[in-house]
C-alpha cells in the first residue's frame, strides 16, 4: 500500500471537489431552460388555453370591404382568414389582407404620443399632455371663430366613424374634413354621376358575365374589390354551366388581369377610351336597335373602325369582331387603372359606360347592377378630396390660411407628386397633429403625433362599396387587446372634445357605434328589447345583411345622356421627341399605393408578374431593351419633365415598345425598417395634371426618357427560366401552345 | 385511364397494408390567377421565416408554396401562365429514398413527411426532388419583436440546418381527425380539412381532400379530362393533380 | 484512442511479448500498474466526485422538482381535500393543454376558507391578486416545441392523470416522475396499439 502524504491528500480532496463541481455544473448545463407556466389573472369568459377562438371583423388594408376572421390563441392574433359568411369575400382573402398581422405586430408601430422638439427629433409625452395641447389650440381657434382655419385630412374612412367625426367637427369647430385616398376611383364616381345620375359604384357582375371587356382595370389585382372579383372570375371560367366566360384586356402593359385574359390588346396608352367608342360605333351602326339608335350613330360618326385602328394600333378586324362578340354575348365592360388615370379619365369611363348601355348590360345579370340603398343613409360631413382640392389645400397652407392640420392615416407626401410641394406647404402650418399608426412621410412632418390603434384593435363599421347586390353592413371590433398605449381615432376625438369642455354622451367609439346600430335597428322595426341579442349575433357573424332586389334589375333603363360623350384622347405631358416613352405607373397587389411596404410578408412576396422582391424596377419591352443595349439589372435613369429617378431595368415580355412601366409602392423615406430606403416612387415623375371634370390626378399621362447609367445591380427575383422549354409543366397539350 | 387510375395503380404496391387516407389536391389552372394569396396564407400558417433581402439574393428564400411563371410567344402575342408549385406529396417520392435518417418517409395517410427533429440537414432530398419544393434553413431566422407573437403554436419553428417543405398543413389534418374522434368517427368527412392555401384562394382553384374516397370533391375534380401531373414522366406519382388551362381558342370543356 | 504504442513502456513490453509469443504470460497487471496507483486513485476520486455532484444537483437544484413561487401542495388539495384534477386543470379534457387555474380561481376559493386565510403561502397568493399579477409557476412537465402533445386525447382515451404525472395527490411539491422521452411515449403507444401511434406525424409538428 502506498502511503498517502499530505500533498497527495490535498490532491485527492481537490480532485473530488473539482469532480463534484464539474458534475453539478454539467447537470445545470444540460438542463432545458425552465419554462414558466403563467396563468391568467382573470381569464376572459371565452378563454381556453390551447384552443383557438375566431373573431370576425373587417379588413382595412384596402377599400374592398372584405370581412375577416382572426384566429386568436392565448390572446394573440395568429392568422387572418376571410369571414366565410361575409358576402364580399366568402371566406377568401388576398395577400395584403392576410399580411394585416404584420401591421398589428409591426416592430415600428408608434407606441406613445410624441412631440416634435423642433430639431427634427420626437420626444415621448403623456396622453393627457398631448390631448391638452390639441384641445388648447382648438379652443383658441374656436374663440377666434376660425373654424375654417382648421383642416381635418384623413384617409378613406367608411361607416359611422364618419358620423362621430361630424359630431366632433360641430363640437370643436372644424369646418372641413377631407378624405384623400390615392386608390379611390374618383373618375368612375364622376362618370357614373354624369351618366347614371348616381355617384356610386354599381355592382359589376363579373361572376355571371360571359364576356368581360376590361380597359386597363386590373380587377384581379387592385381594382375595387379584388377578392370579390377573383371569386367572380373563378366562376366565370369554370363555374358557369352555359359557357366558359371570355376575358379581353386592353392595356399597354400586361397586368395580372391581362395575364389571365384570353386576349391582351396593347392599345396605344391613352387611347383606350377611343377604342371603346370605336367599338361603340360598330355596335351602334350594325347591331344596336334601340330608340336612340340614330342619336348614337350620329354622336359616334368620327369613331369609325379605320380611324380608331389608326389611333389605337388595334386592327379594324379586331375592333369589329370584339364589337360583335360584345353585343351578342351577355357582356360587361369595365375600366380602371392607368386607362382612366389620364386627363380624360372621366370621358373614358363614360365611353365604357356607353358600351354597357349599348349592349344592354345595365341592370342585367352579368352586367352592371345598381345596388339598392343600404338603408344606412347618413349625412356626410366630409368630402373626398381629389388632387385639385389637395393642391388648393397646399396653397392655403402655403398662404398661412391653415392654423391646425389634423391628419389621420393618409400619406399625401408619398402619394402626390413631389412637384405638388405639399410637404413644403405643410411646414407653414403652425400645428400639425398626426393621428397615425406608423411614422410615414406625412406623419414625420407633424408637431404632435397621437398613435392610433391598429384596425384589429378598434371599433367601427362598414358598408362595403361596391356592395354585392343587396344591403350589407359589417362591424369591426377589436380582436386583440391593445398592444401599446394607443387610442382609436374616435376615442381621441371624444377625449379632445371633452377636454375642451364639450358634453359628449358617448364614452368611446364602441358606445357610439352601438348607439347608431341600435337606432338603425329600431328604424328597421326591431323590438328594442331584442337589440342586445341582435348586437351579439351581429358581432359574432361580423356582418349583417338583408337580401333585397336590386333596384335596377329588370326595370327600364334610363336613356343614356349621349351628349356626355366627349373627346377621349388623353393628353400626354412632355414632348415626344425629347421624351420618347410613356410612363406607365401601376398599383401592385403587394403594396397598393405604398401602404403595404412596411409589411415584411409583402416585401418578401414575389411580384406576381416579375417575381421581383424588395425593390423597384423599370419594365422595358425586349425589343426596346435590345435597341438601347439594356440588360436586366442595368440601372436606368428615368427622366420626366418634372423629375428624375433611378431604378434597375427589368425586361418584360408583354409591354408596348414605347412604354416603360414602374410599380408604385416602394421608395419610402420613412415608414419603418421594412420600407425605408428601398426602391423609388414613380409618382415623383408624374407631371401634376388633372382630369378637368373630376379634378383627379392624371398619374398616367407623363412621358419620360431613359438613360443607361452604366451601373448594374442584382435584381432579386425568384424566377429562373420562365419558358417551359418543351417540358410538359403546363400540361400534355401545352407543347402546341408553347 | 384517368390520372386518378394511374395514381391508384401505384398505390396497390405500397408498403402499408391499408391506407387510411390518400390526401391529395387538385389545382385548376383555369381558375388560378397567380394572385399569390395562397403564398402568404402558407407563410402565415406554417411559420415560414422572413429571410431578409440578402438571403433572398442568395436564393435562400423559403416559400413552401410558390407561383411559377411561364411565358409563351413574343410581344404582342406574349402569354403568361401561372402554376402554383408546392410539394406534390409523391407516392413514389424520390426524396424519401435519399434521406439517410428517415426524416422524410411516407406515412399511412399518403403524406410525404418531414420530421424536423430527425433531419440532420444533408440536403440530399432537395437534390432528389424534381419539383424543387424543398427549402433549407441556412440560418436560424428570427422575428423582429413583436412579430413573433403571430407564430402559429401548432407548427414548429425550424432552426438552422433543417429541411422543410409543404406538409399539406398536417396540423389542420390532425385537428380534423381530433374532432372526428370526438364524434366517434374514425375518419374525417370530405371538406373537414382545408389547408391554408386552399382556404385563402380567391378563385377556389385549389381543392383538397381524400383521393381514396371516390365520392370526395377532390377525386371528382381529379377525374376531369383536363387533369395531368407535372413531370409525369419522372414516375414520382404525385398526389397533386393539375387541371390544364383552357385556352380561349379551344372549346370549353 | 489508446494504441499499444502510447501505453506505459512496461505494459507495452508485456503486451508485445504476449503478442509475439501468442501465449498467456502470467504477469500481474496490478503489479505493472503499481506506479500508477496514485493517479488512478485520483481519477477514481474525481469520477466519484462527478457522480456526487450530479446527485447533489438532482437533489437540490432539480428541474424535476423545482421550488415554486408558492409552496402549493397537491397533497392537501388533491389528496386530503379530494378536489378533482379537472376542477383546476379544467381544459385537460377538451384542449391540448390542461391549463393552470387563474389567480382569480385560487382566490375565489381561498377567500372562503377561513382556517388557512392567514398562512404565509396564502399571503403570497393574496399579494399576487392585489397586484393583479399572474403567478410565475415553473413548468415541470415540458415537452419540446417540435412535439404536439394533446391532453384531450389522452384524457378521453381514459388514461388516469397519475399514469404520466405520478401520484400527484401525495406530493407536497410537484415532481416529475415520468421520463417524457420519445421511447417513453412510444412504449406506451405500442403497448396500447394506439391508432397510428408510431407514425412520426402523429406527434411531430
Ligand atoms: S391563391 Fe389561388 S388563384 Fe391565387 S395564386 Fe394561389 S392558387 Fe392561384
Ligand atoms: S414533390 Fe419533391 S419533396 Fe415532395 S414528395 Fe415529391 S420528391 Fe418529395
Ligand atoms: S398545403 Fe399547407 S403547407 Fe402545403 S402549400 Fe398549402 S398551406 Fe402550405
Amino acid at each position: 500500500m502506498t502511503s498517502i502524504n499530505r500533498r497527495d491528500f490535498f490532491k485527492f480532496v481537490g480532485a473530488g471537489g473539482a469532480g463534484a463541481g464539474a458534475g453539478y455544473l454539467y447537470a445545470e448545463l444540460v438542463k432545458r431552460p425552465q419554462e414558466l407556466l403563467v396563468p391568467q389573472v382573470v381569464p376572459p369568459e371565452d378563454y381556453s388555453p390551447g384552443l383557438a377562438t375566431w373573431y370576425n371583423t373587417v379588413c382595412n388594408q384596402c377599400s374592398g370591404g372584405c370581412g375577416i376572421s382572426v384566429r386568436i390563441r392565448e390572446g394573440e392574433a395568429k392568422k387572418i382568414e376571410g369571414n366565410p359568411v361575409h358576402p364580399v369575400n366568402q371566406g377568401r382573402l388576398c395577400a395584403l389582407g392576410q399580411s394585416g398581422l404584420n401591421a398589428l405586430y409591426n416592430p415600428d408601430r408608434l407606441k406613445t404620443p410624441l412631440r416634435n422638439n423642433n430639431e427634427g427629433r420626437f420626444q415621448g409625452i403623456e396622453w393627457e399632455e398631448a390631448i391638452d395641447e390639441l384641445a388648447q389650440k382648438l379652443n383658441e381657434s374656436r374663440a377666434r371663430r376660425q373654424s375654417d382655419r382648421v383642416q381635418l385630412l384623413t384617409g378613406n374612412i367608411r361607416g359611422h366613424v364618419n358620423g362621430l367625426i361630424g359630431h366632433f367637427m360641430e363640437w370643436v369647430g372644424v369646418a372641413s374634413h377631407m378624405q384623400y385616398d390615392f386608390t379611390r376611383p374618383a373618375n368612375l364616381y364622376e362618370a357614373n354621376q354624369l351618366t347614371f345620375g348616381q355617384s356610386m359604384l354599381p355592382y359589376y357582375d363579373i361572376r355571371n358575365t360571359h364576356y368581360l371587356l376590361s380597359f386597363g382595370a386590373d380587377y384581379l389585382g387592385t381594382w375595387l374589390s379584388p377578392v370579390h372579383n377573383s371569386l367572380g372570375y373563378g366562376h366565370l371560367r369554370q363555374g358557369q354551366t352555359e359557357k366558359r366566360g371570355t376575358c379581353i384586356q386592353v392595356e399597354p402593359r400586361m397586368s395580372l388581369s391581362g395575364a389571365n385574359a384570353d386576349e391582351w390588346l396593347p392599345a396605344v396608352p391613352g387611347s383606350e377610351g377611343s377604342l371603346a367608342l370605336g367599338i361603340a360605333n360598330v355596335i351602334a351602326n350594325g347591331h344596336y336597335t334601340g330608340a336612340d339608335q340614330a342619336e348614337w350613330a350620329n354622336a359616334l360618326t368620327t369613331y369609325t373602325p379605320s380611324n380608331i385602328a389608326r389611333l389605337t394600333g388595334i386592327s379594324e378586324v379586331d375592333i369589329e369582331r370584339i364589337a360583335e362578340e360584345f353585343f351578342t354575348n351577355a357582356s360587361l365592360a369595365i375600366a380602371g387603372g392607368a386607362a382612366t388615370a389620364g386627363t380624360e379619365g372621366v370621358a373614358t369611363h363614360i365611353a365604357v359606360n356607353a358600351l354597357n348601355y349599348l349592349a344592354g348590360n345595365i341592370g342585367q345579370k352579368g352586367g352592371v347592377i345598381f345596388n339598392s340603398d343600404p338603408g344606412f343613409a347618413q349625412t356626410s360631413t366630409f368630402e373626398h378630396a381629389n388632387y385639385q382640392q389637395m393642391i388648393t389645400l397646399a396653397e392655403k397652407m402655403k398662404n398661412n390660411e391653415v392654423d391646425i392640420l389634423i391628419l389621420h392615416d393618409t400619406n399625401p407626401i408619398f402619394s402626390m407628386p413631389s412637384s405638388s410641394n405639399f410637404q413644403e406647404a405643410m411646414e407653414n402650418v403652425p400645428l400639425v397633429v398626426a393621428l397615425s399608426g406608423f411614422m410615414d412621410e406625412t406623419t414625420a412632418m407633424a408637431d404632435l403625433i397621437l398613435p392610433t390603434d391598429n384596425y384589429l384593435e378598434s371599433w367601427g363599421d362598414d358598408v362595403p362599396e361596391p356592395a354585392v347586390g343587396f344591403s350589407v353592413a359589417s362591424i369591426s371590433q377589436p380582436v386583440v387587446s391593445r398592444l401599446y398605449d394607443t387610442r382609436s381615432l374616435g376615442d381621441i376625438l371624444i377625449d379632445t372634445a371633452r377636454m375642451m369642455g364639450t358634453e359628449v354622451s358617448w364614452d368611446s367609439t364602441e358606445a357610439y357605434i352601438q348607439d347608431v346600430w341600435s337606432r338603425i335597428y329600431a328604424q328597421q322595426g326591431g323590438d328594442p328589447s331584442g337589440f342586445d341579442n341582435f348586437w351579439r349575433s351581429a358581432l359574432e357573424a361580423g356582418v349583417w345583411g338583408q337580401e333585397t332586389a336590386s333596384t335596377n334589375q329588370g326595370s327600364t333603363v334610363k336613356p343614356f345622356p349621349v351628349n356626355q360623350l366627349s373627346d377621349v384622347s388623353n393628353k400626354l405631358e412632355g414632348d415626344e421627341s425629347e421624351y420618347p416613352f410613356v410612363l406607365h405607373p401601376y398599383l401592385t397587389l403587394t403594396f397598393l399605393d405604398g401602404r403595404g411596404a412596411n409589411l415584411p410578408w409583402q416585401q418578401e412576396l414575389p411580384d406576381p408578374l416579375t417575381s421581383v422582391v424588395y425593390n423597384s424596377w423599370v419594365e422595358l419591352n425586349p425589343g426596346t431593351a435590345v435597341e438601347l443595349g439594356v440588360k436586366e439589372g442595368d440601372v436606368l435613369e428615368v427622366t420626366s419633365p418634372s423629375g428624375t429617378i433611378r431604378a434597375p431595368a427589368f425586361i418584360y415580355e408583354a409591354i408596348r415598345p414605347d412604354v416603360v412601366a414602374m410599380p408604385i409602392g416602394q421608395g419610402h423615406e420613412q415608414y419603418g425598417r421594412y420600407a425605408e430606403q428601398r426602391g423609388v416612387n414613380p409618382i415623383d415623375l408624374v407631371v401634376p395634371n388633372f382630369d378637368q371634370r373630376s379634378g383627379a390626378l392624371a398619374w398616367a399621362g407623363t412621358r419620360v426618357k431613359i438613360l443607361k447609367t452604366g451601373e448594374r445591380v442584382l435584381l432579386i427575383k425568384t424566377d429562373g427560366i420562365t419558358r417551359t422549354l418543351g417540358r410538359q409543366i403546363l400540361g400534355p397539350s401545352e407543347a402546341e401552345h408553347g | 385511364m384517368s390520372v386518378l387510375d394511374t395514381i391508384r395503380k401505384y398505390r396497390e404496391a405500397g408498403y402499408y397494408k391499408e391506407f387510411d387516407y390518400h390526401w391529395g389536391m387538385t389545382v385548376d389552372l383555369d381558375r388560378c390567377t397567380g394572385c399569390e394569396a395562397c403564398v402568404v396564407a402558407c407563410q402565415a400558417e406554417n411559420n415560414l421565416p422572413i429571410v431578409g433581402e440578402s438571403s433572398f439574393a442568395q436564393r435562400r428564400e423559403i416559400k413552401w408554396m410558390r407561383i411559377e411563371r411561364y411565358w409563351e410567344g413574343e410581344y404582342p402575342n406574349a402569354k403568361l401562365n401561372f402554376i402554383p408549385m408546392f410539394c406534390q406529396q409523391c407516392d413514389e417520392a424520390p426524396c424519401e429514398t435519399a434521406c439517410p435518417v428517415f426524416a422524410t418517409y411516407h406515412n399511412q395517410d399518403g403524406l410525404n413527411t418531414q420530421i424536423y427533429n430527425r433531419c440532420i440537414g444533408t440536403r440530399t432530398c432537395a437534390v432528389y426532388c424534381p419539383y424543387e419544393v424543398r427549402y433549407f434553413n441556412w440560418f436560424t431566422y428570427t422575428w423582429d419583436e413583436p412579430l413573433e407573437r403571430q407564430l402559429n403554436p401548432d407548427v414548429s419553428v425550424r432552426e438552422k440546418g433543417v429541411m422543410e417543405k409543404c406538409t399539406f398543413c398536417i396540423q389542420r389534418i390532425r385537428q380534423a381527425k381530433d374532432l372526428a374522434k370526438d364524434d366517434d368517427r374514425r375518419k374525417v368527412r370530405d371538406g373537414e380539412v382545408t389547408p391554408a392555401c386552399a382556404q385563402s384562394c380567391p378563385t377556389e382553384a385549389l381543392v383538397f381532400g381524400d383521393l381514396n374516397d371516390p365520392e370526395s370533391r377532390v377525386s371528382k375534380m381529379a377525374n376531369d379530362p383536363r387533369g395531368y401531373q407535372v413531370l409525369e414522366e419522372q414516375n414520382t406519382s404525385p398526389s397533386v393533380v393539375y387541371l390544364q388551362k383552357v385556352h380561349g381558342d379551344e372549346e370549353a370543356i | 484512442m489508446l494504441s499499444v504504442h502510447n501505453r506505459p513502456p512496461k505494459i507495452q513490453a508485456i503486451a508485445k511479448q504476449e503478442f509475439r509469443e501468442g501465449v498467456r504470460v502470467n504477469v500481474s497487471v496490478l503489479e505493472a500498474l503499481k506506479p500508477l496507483r496514485k493517479s488512478a486513485l485520483l481519477g477514481i476520486i474525481g469520477i466519484v466526485g462527478i457522480v456526487v455532484g450530479l446527485k447533489i444537483n438532482a437533489a437540490y437544484s432539480t428541474h424535476l422538482k423545482p421550488v415554486q413561487p408558492i409552496e402549493f401542495s397537491h397533497r392537501i388539495h388533491a389528496g386530503e381535500n379530494q378536489i378533482e384534477c379537472l376542477y383546476c386543470h379544467s381544459s385537460a379534457d377538451r384542449s391540448p393543454s390542461a391549463g393552470v387555474p387563474s389567480v382569480a380561481k385560487c382566490v375565489g376559493c381561498h377567500e372562503r376558507i377561513a382556517t388557512v386565510r392567514d398562512s404565509a403561502e396564502i399571503a403570497k397568493l393574496n399579494a399576487y391578486w392585489q397586484a393583479q399579477e399572474p403567478i410565475p409557476w415553473i413548468k415541470v412537465h415540458d415537452v419540446p416545441d417540435f412535439v404536439h402533445f394533446t391532453h384531450k386525447r389522452h384524457v378521453l382515451a381514459g388514461l388516469e392523470c397519475q399514469q404520466c404525472h405520478g401520484p400527484v395527490e401525495t406530493m407536497d411539491r410537484i415532481e416529475r416522475v415520468a421520463d417524457l422521452t420519445m421511447p417513453w411515449c412510444t412504449d406506451c403507444h405500442t403497448l396500447n396499439q394506439t391508432d397510428n401511434g408510431l407514425d412520426c406525424y402523429t406527434c411531430h409538428k
